[in-house]
């Protein structure tokens, strides 16, 4: 709680000093006259340099603002009790598209959505059970995801041992992820015909569930320490900590989350086969396309998931694991093999 | 060593041990390793507040510190291409955190609290502003096999092979607590602590011991931020500190400002968490995750509640000191 308040006042205080970090390269004041496509973009409490979801989205964001000659602006939330005034600012200015990225915001956005009929909104990784018109939910099965790294992983163990380190299970996409993995992990034993123990899944408590590699690493050295060789990192700086002490360990095997972590977490290459990817950004620039055309109708908007490549791995990994999942990830993908995940 | 809770945790410690001993071996020379890993950044951390509270000037800068100092400690380290010059720039670093702060509470006499909350919004914005992605450091400071008693049976997997700061942050527990207790500059300090006006007049410069004693627990704290970024993971996030310099507070109240007592609050802490892996690993209940992770801090409420008693900070904490005054 301290922390918190201190990152607010350190953000008032920074601010004062004329550090205030968005850049304002277009004119904001053309917003809501027509003659300028504005995309506003609201992180979760992180920054939009997280390597991780956030940056994600803001990704997709410039890319849609881009395509369409547009203007897209970001505000980094730091505080979750800022989320709708945050929202707010971008509508009091008639953003055409307002973003807001992550699970938590979702009660925020339904909300600024009701407020502000004319303005379009996305909400990342925010399920619509009532649709409204003007709000869109970019949602993902994360799900399909973990299972196909599970896939692999069930493969790839040879003490049968797998394990998950995770943010926490009370934001959906995170259960989902690791749910998925475990039930792939079980698949491929059965269709090999080995017997293996449950793979662990380990949550991180609600507090700082994204943001303690520390506790990451430590938590993957236990796994490791009895013999888990191949561990899913999943839950943003949490998750990566748990990559980076597993690259240590040699024959051991992690996979990352949400992004090519090849890319992200360099550190990680060492033992990172592959990362079960979401792609919010193509998802982010596929919404503001159908907003920009006019076919869109609020409710839900499914992105594509997938594994990433195996980079290095693909020579290492045997030919036949690899070409088993390909075959496997039309088929989980279309629904085809059942993750047996409970949504 | 007067403490009465050190005999609950060393029960917890036996009980956990012997429960996990007879499902499996392994499992719990694994859980007491995990459980020193989970405590180390605690127990330096609380090692700040000890050093700067005996001498009687608090600290709840020690999150900021530690945080501003794993930030210099990784950037040092990846533009230097050397992990240990970026330790001791993250040493460094702290210590002129610990001199701010003697100074604004020492020299200025400004609220102490207010001096800590300083120190934290300073590490929080310049580590914000400063961070920038891309940037790697040649290794981690990587964990040592002890020769002799990485052998013995039981204890040799649980004590072997810890980083060096590990090993080093243990052996300056115990120095500090034998410095502490036992030498001249201890007895100064304690007293410093508890009447500065007695002290000055036996001769000793309050003003001086303040300033080296907060400095050198700024470096402390330094230490354990260069543990985070160059030992636990090998990277630096913004924020990734996540509440450890506060919880350290808590750690030093619960050892009550006693350096081993706070060792020992600290691993009982980081046993809890290990413990709470090892039931979500085992599975042995099926309650949610949210419920298994209250474990640490119920846990540390009961312990406290029943073997704290009355804890007694210094005296003269939180008081600046002023000649020929009171």
């Amino acid at each position: 709680m301290i922390k918190r308040v201190i990152s607010v006042v350190a953000v008032v205080a920074l601010t004062a000093l004329g550090f205030a970090a968005p850049s304002k390269a277009a004119s904001e004041s053309d917003c809501g006259t027509g003659k300028l496509f504005c995309i506003g973009l609201v992180t979760d409490t992180g920054k939009v340099d997280d390597k991780s979801f956030n940056q994600s989205a803001w990704e997709g964001a410039k890319a849609a603002a881009k395509s369409n000659g547009g203007f897209a602006k970001y505000i980094e939330t730091t505080d979750p009790k800022d989320y709708a005034t945050n929202i707010g600012q971008f509508a009091d200015k008639k953003y055409n598209v307002i973003i807001g990225v992550g699970f938590l915001m979702a009660e925020a956005m339904t909300k600024a959505a009701t407020d502000y009929p004319r303005i379009k909104f996305i909400g990342v990784d925010q399920f619509q059970g009532a649709a409204l018109p003007n709000l869109t939910g970019l949602v993902f099965p994360e799900d399909k995801a973990g299972f196909l790294a599970g896939y692999l992983a069930g493969h790839l163990t040879k003490t049968g041992k797998t394990g998950a380190v995770l943010g926490t299970d009370l934001v959906p996409p995170v259960r989902y992820f690791g749910e998925g993995y475990r039930n792939g992990v079980a698949y491929a034993a059965k269709e090999l015909g080995k017997k293996y123990p449950a793979t662990k899944l380990i949550y991180h408590a609600p507090d700082n569930a994204f943001n303690d590699p520390a506790w990451g690493g430590t938590t993957a050295q236990q796994l490791l320490s009895q013999g888990y060789d191949v561990i899913f990192g999943a839950g943003g700086n949490t998750g990566n900590g748990a990559l980076l002490r597993v690259a240590k360990k040699k024959g051991a095997y992690c996979i990352g989350v949400d992004s090519d972590q090849w890319g992200t977490v360099p550190e990680a290459r060492p033992c990172l086969v592959t990362s079960a990817m979401k792609l919010i950004d193509k998802g982010v620039a596929a919404v503001v396309k159908t907003i920009v055309e006019g076919t869109d109708k609020g409710g839900n908007y499914f992105g594509k998931v997938g594994l990433a490549p195996l980079h290095d791995f693909s020579s290492k990994v045997p030919a036949a694991y690899q070409a088993k999942l390909k075959a496997i990830t039309p088929k989980v993908l279309n629904g085809t093999v059942k993750t047996g995940v409970k949504l | 060593m007067k403490l009465r809770t050190s005999h609950y945790l060393i029960f917890a410690f036996l009980a956990a041990f012997t429960y996990f001993y007879s499902k499996d071996g392994l499992v719990a020379t694994s859980v007491l390793y995990t459980a020193i890993q989970f405590a180390l950044p605690l127990a330096l951390a609380a090692m700040v507040g000890v050093m700067c509270e005996r001498t009687g000037v608090v600290n709840i800068g020690i999150e900021g510190t530690m945080l501003i100092s794993a930030f210099t400690a990784f950037f040092a380290g990846a533009i230097l291409k050397n992990t240990v010059q970026g330790m001791l720039v993250g040493v460094f670093t702290g210590a002129m955190m610990g001199l701010l702060l003697a100074l604004m509470a020492v020299n200025w006499k400004m609220d102490q609290i207010i001096a800590g909350v300083i120190l934290n919004i300073l590490a929080a914005g310049i580590t914000s502003f400063y961070y920038r992605q891309n940037y790697s450091i040649p290794s981690t400071l990587d964990p040592i096999d002890l020769p002799v008693v990485g052998a013995w049976p039981i204890l040799g997997p649980v004590l072997s092979f810890h980083g060096p700061i590990t090993y080093f942050g243990i052996f300056f527990i115990l120095a500090l607590w034998f410095a502490l207790y036992k030498t001249s500059w201890g007895l100064r300090s304690r007293a410093v602590g508890e009447h500065p006006s007695s002290a000055d007049t036996a001769g000793v410069s309050v003003i001086r011991l303040r300033y080296l004693n907060v400095t050198a627990a700024g470096a402390v704290g330094g230490l354990a931020g260069a543990y985070l970024a160059l030992e636990a993971v090998g990277i630096f996030e913004r924020g990734f500190t996540a509440g450890k310099g506060f919880t350290a507070l808590a750690i030093m109240i619960f050892g009550r400002w006693n350096p081993l007592g706070a060792l020992a609050a600290a691993l009982f802490f980081g046993l809890t968490q290990a413990v709470t892996n090892q039931l979500m690993i085992d599975e042995v209940v099926e309650i949610p995750p949210q419920f298994i992770n209250m474990l640490p801090y119920i846990l540390t409420i009961v312990v406290l509640a029943i073997s704290a008693g009355k804890v007694r900070p210094p005296a003269a904490e939180g008081i600046p000191y002023e000649k020929e005054k009171s």
